[in-house]
């Protein structure tokens, strides 16, 4: 992949991700806080973003967004990797859910 | 005391219509709103079509230990507590908004709902008065509903450490939510 078009998909993933988290947070704030994972604050600053602001950050060679949890029990029980998931594929999901539904987002 | 502002009167229906499009129980109603009962069983009726079943409402902190109810009442305590924690809203809402995500983390788990809607309102009652409450388990550090004076230095979830039969039960016939 040439530096370009990384640099391209990038740009297109953090608008995708921004224009999406400020959707959310414009619809209902309290859910959008559990979707993304943000704090208040950082939450507060997307919603209020205009047009202009969000094309600028997203023309970046870093993306915005980073993933949400450095677990590797989250990551096995949500590959299947686990010992779980032979018999009872429910209880890995929810598992996982708990896992991931228990991990409130750290204070920016 | 009535309250007579309309602009509050406004919004507990609202409260009270979102809590019977999710099968709320007439107690519930009561108990989040200062609604009259007259009004509250006419909104009931008007919305649903019948008048809202009767009887006790289900009492025991037992139920929230049992195997499968435990791992729902923990998602949606998990669910409760972070929306609390991240945003100030009045504790129904929060219940409201928890329980709906709840509902959909099921559904894109393809599991049915074991936890009604008045079984996660009790259960947010329980926590209010100190019966229960979470303990993380020792091996996932994911917090698990317990009994508030239960001994958990050495507390392993149900779902670490499985038991022989659990999430073996067949679907319940009527594929009703036990209220």
């Amino acid at each position: 992949m040439n530096t370009e078009r990384m640099l391209e998909e990038i740009r297109e993933a953090n608008l995708t991700y921004l224009m999406l988290a400020q959707r959310l947070i414009r619809e209902d704030r309290a859910q959008a806080l559990y979707r993304l994972g943000l704090s208040e604050e950082v939450a507060d600053v997307i919603g209020a973003l205009s047009a202009g602001q969000i094309l600028k950050i997203a023309a970046s060679n870093l993306l915005m967004c980073a993933m949400r949890f450095n677990d590797d029990l989250v990551w096995n029980l949500l590959t299947g990797h686990s010992r779980q998931e032979k018999g009872n594929a429910g209880a890995a999901g929810m598992h996982a859910a708990i896992l991931m539904a228990g991990r409130v987002a750290q204070p920016a | 005391m009535r309250n007579k502002s309309v602009v509050t009167e406004a919004r507990e229906i609202r409260v009270a219509s979102d809590l019977i499009g999710l099968d709320a129980r007439l107690q519930v109603l009561e108990s989040e709103t200062q609604l009259s009962r007259e009004r509250l069983l006419r909104l009931y009726k008007e919305l649903r079509g019948k008048s809202p079943p009767k009887g006790m409402l289900p009492f025991s902190t037992d139920w929230f230990m049992t195997w499968q109810p435990n791992t729902h009442a923990s998602l949606f305590m998990a669910i409760y507590d972070h929306i609390d924690k991240a945003c100030a809203l009045d504790e129904v809402e929060v219940l409201i908004k928890a329980y709906r995500l709840y509902l959909e983390q099921i559904g894109q788990l393809g599991l049915q709902a074991v936890l009604s809607f008045t079984r996660a309102w009790r259960l947010v009652k329980f926590f209010d008065c100190g019966m229960l409450t979470t303990a993380p388990c020792t091996h996932c550090r994911a917090p698990f509903v317990v009994h508030t004076h239960e001994l958990v230095d050495r507390f392993v979830c149900g779902l670490c450490h499985m038991p022989s039969r659990a999430g073996k039960t067949k679907p319940h016939p009527a594929g009703a939510l036990m209220n």
